[in-house]
């Protein structure tokens, strides 16, 4: 599958020093583990004691981007696929075996302190509050770590109260928040700082619907308010189609999609579902000179349709057939990123959500 | 001002700040650990079990051993007690766990060494601990029979800086133990057999005097008189200016040699977490 990629002006070589408009810069990033393997057992343990086997595992394997300062970006992709090991190299926590990265004209293994104070990584929820006291006093700590100024760290305590919902959840003792109030501290607790560029590892991973919605505009709210530069992953699509409008998709280690999500959907799903109810029974056969009937049960009928001409026909199916009702739905998101994974993007599976109701 | 200075200003308010911050924070939860540090206070209990140990030994041996009194052996051990009470350090299984649980990564994102966060910990359960010290320190001068420290406050002074010293040495010798955990998975194990170590070297068994030849003569090429042993006999006022003089240096180079090598092991350990997985 060839994929469309966004390489920076010159192959990427050029690095601008931060202040440009390119705010990350990745060239054929690595990151190759040897890890030892054992057969389970105790016969495995001997073997393992007298003869090491190991293997080398290539969890990044040449990734190369360019993001835009402001730019959201949903990064996708199966476990293991090489997220999170991304993001923790841009983060500075690992090393790259291979390749170049600029984060905001620093380079992040390097962990300056100025590098330090830019950024921010949340990956899960048990992060860096303290768990005996109360929230707040992890804010004042991370108050007096990132050098924060009373009058902002209050004005921005008040925003973030605000828009996360924070009152009453300060003052209670870290171990005793639930999970969805953990998170939103931990959150609040690493934008602190105003980082210009935030890694947001699965944020909303195990939270209710109405908790997910509030982390997006929280997090839509801080990328508009401060111009700060998202990389998002999740296993929410609603996160990603919410906020991102870039996708890179990457795949063992490799990206397999770079680009607009509009545009992914029309690459991995070329159709449309034209869904019918009839007022009285027609033909299959005479449904088939329309289009590629998918299911014909009764009055319920559903058409294959190139994206295309999915106008024009909806058109002529109102006025051939005597119909009682029409929409028109996308595949959704989750198959079509299911499809990219798998690799087979040609079958067509239609989805649950109706994109453009037409009315009869 | 200039903008130098002034630069400079701004970075002591700074640090300042930030001691201030971490040592009231952990202080609050050292606070919410209170029943847990009395117990660990009541377990760190060797010295006083050695004190009865000697004092027997001594009256059975008409009074006297090696020059220790009765009442000698109550001073020693009872200095003692309270001397490897102020040592008390758990960086070893704290960096263990960071470090193996991955937990340390999210301090790595901050701009502070994560050893500043620790020692403020450290400093602020002394705050609660040391009360405590004190209050089984005068229940021991006045239930054992001669065990007393040093009326003299110049004495008392000075021991306060040569605890503050061998708490710095016992807690970078504690980091570096903990750091490899970057290394090995049983780091916690190492500071087992430091505490073997450390009691045997440091005087915690019996005043050093009354060890073999033999081995006074390692012993002293390690720090551990210098965390227990020559502190005790400072507290207990029986080191001359000289002495007091030759331990404080003597401290002063290991503490120099602690934190080289607490600073090359952390150097190392993050190379190494960074390549084999954070």
């Amino acid at each position: 599958m060839s994929s469309v990629r966004v390489l920076p002006p010159g192959g990427g070589r050029t690095f601008r020093s931060g202040g440009g408009d390119t705010m990350i810069e990745v060239e054929n990033l690595q990151k190759h583990y040897l890890v030892s393997e054992k057969e389970p057992g105790f016969v495995g343990s001997l073997r393992s004691f007298v003869r090491r086997r190991n293997r080398t595992v290539r969890a990044v394997d040449g990734v190369s981007f360019a993001i835009e300062a402001g730019e959201m970006v949903g990064f996708l992709g199966p476990n293991g696929a090489g997220k999170t090991t991304t993001l923790k190299m841009l983060s500075g926590l690992l090393h790259p075996t291979g390749g170049a990265v600029r984060v905001a004209g620093y380079t992040p293994r390097q962990r300056r302190s100025d590098f330090l104070k830019t950024i921010t990584l949340v990956m899960g929820q048990k992060q860096q509050l303290i768990w005996d006291l109360p929230a707040y006093d992890s804010f004042l700590v991370n108050q007096a770590i990132y050098e924060i100024p009373d009058v902002r760290f209050k004005a921005t305590m008040r925003e973030f109260g605000e828009i996360l919902d924070l009152e009453g959840i300060l003052k209670k003792q870290v171990r005793k928040l639930s999970l969805g109030e953990r998170m939103k501290c931990e959150l609040a607790a690493a934008l602190l700082h105003y980082p210009k560029v935030l890694f947001l590892d699965e944020p909303t991973i195990g939270l209710d619907i109405n908790m997910q919605l509030r982390i997006r505009e929280f997090i839509a709210a801080y990328n508009l308010r401060h111009q700060a530069t998202v990389i998002l992953t999740s296993h929410y699509m609603a996160d990603v189609t919410a906020l991102c409008r870039r996708i890179i998709v990457v795949d063992k280690g490799r990206i397999v999609f770079d680009g607009d999500l509009s545009a992914l959907i029309e690459r991995a799903a070329p159709g449309k579902i034209i869904r019918l109810q009839l007022s009285r029974p027609v033909p299959a056969a005479r449904l088939a000179e329309y289009a590629t009937v998918q299911r014909c049960e009764g009055l319920d009928i559903e058409l294959l349709v190139p994206r295309g001409e999915t106008t024009a026909l909806a058109a002529r199916l109102l006025a051939d057939l005597p119909i009682a009702d029409v929409t028109i739905e996308d595949p959704s998101i989750e198959e079509v990123i299911g499809q990219v994974f798998s690799g087979a993007h040609r079958a067509l599976v239609p989805g649950p959500r109706a994109l453009e109701p037409v009315p009869a | 001002m200039s903008a130098l200075s002034h630069r400079r200003g701004t970075r002591v308010a700074a640090f300042a700040n930030k001691a201030r911050v971490l040592l009231a924070t952990w202080f609050a939860h050292m606070i919410a650990y209170r029943a847990e540090i009395v117990i660990w206070t009541i377990g760190g209990c060797v010295p006083l079990i050695m004190m009865a140990v000697w004092i027997g030994q001594a009256q059975a041996r008409g009074g006297r051993i090696d020059g220790y009194t009765a009442a000698g052996f109550a001073s020693y051990f009872l200095a003692a007690w309270i001397t490897q009470q102020m040592l008390v350090s758990w960086a070893v299984w704290e960096l263990d766990r960071l470090i193996r649980m991955g937990e340390l990564s999210p301090k790595l994102l901050r701009p502070l060494d994560p050893m500043w966060e620790q020692l403020a910990a450290h400093v602020a359960e002394k705050a609660v601990r040391v009360p405590l010290i004190l209050i089984i320190a005068v229940a021991g001068m006045l239930l054992v029979p001669g065990a007393r420290v040093t009326p003299d406050i110049a004495h008392v002074l000075v021991y306060i800086l040569s605890v503050v010293l061998a708490f710095a040495i016992r807690f970078l010798i504690a980091y570096s133990l903990g750091l490899l955990a970057f290394w090995i998975s049983q780091a916690t194990a190492l500071d087992e057999l430091y505490y073997v170590v450390f009691t045997f070297a440091g005087g915690g068994f019996a005043p050093l005097t009354l060890y073999p030849a033999m081995a006074q003569a390692i012993v002293a090429w390690t720090p551990f008189p210098y965390l227990v042993y020559y502190p005790v006999r400072v507290l207990t006022g029986v080191s001359g200016r000289a002495e007091v003089l030759h331990v404080l240096l003597v401290q002063c180079l290991w503490l120099a040699a602690a934190w080289g090598l607490r600073s090359m092991l952390w150097r190392t350990g993050l190379r190494r977490y960074g390549a084999v997985g954070a």
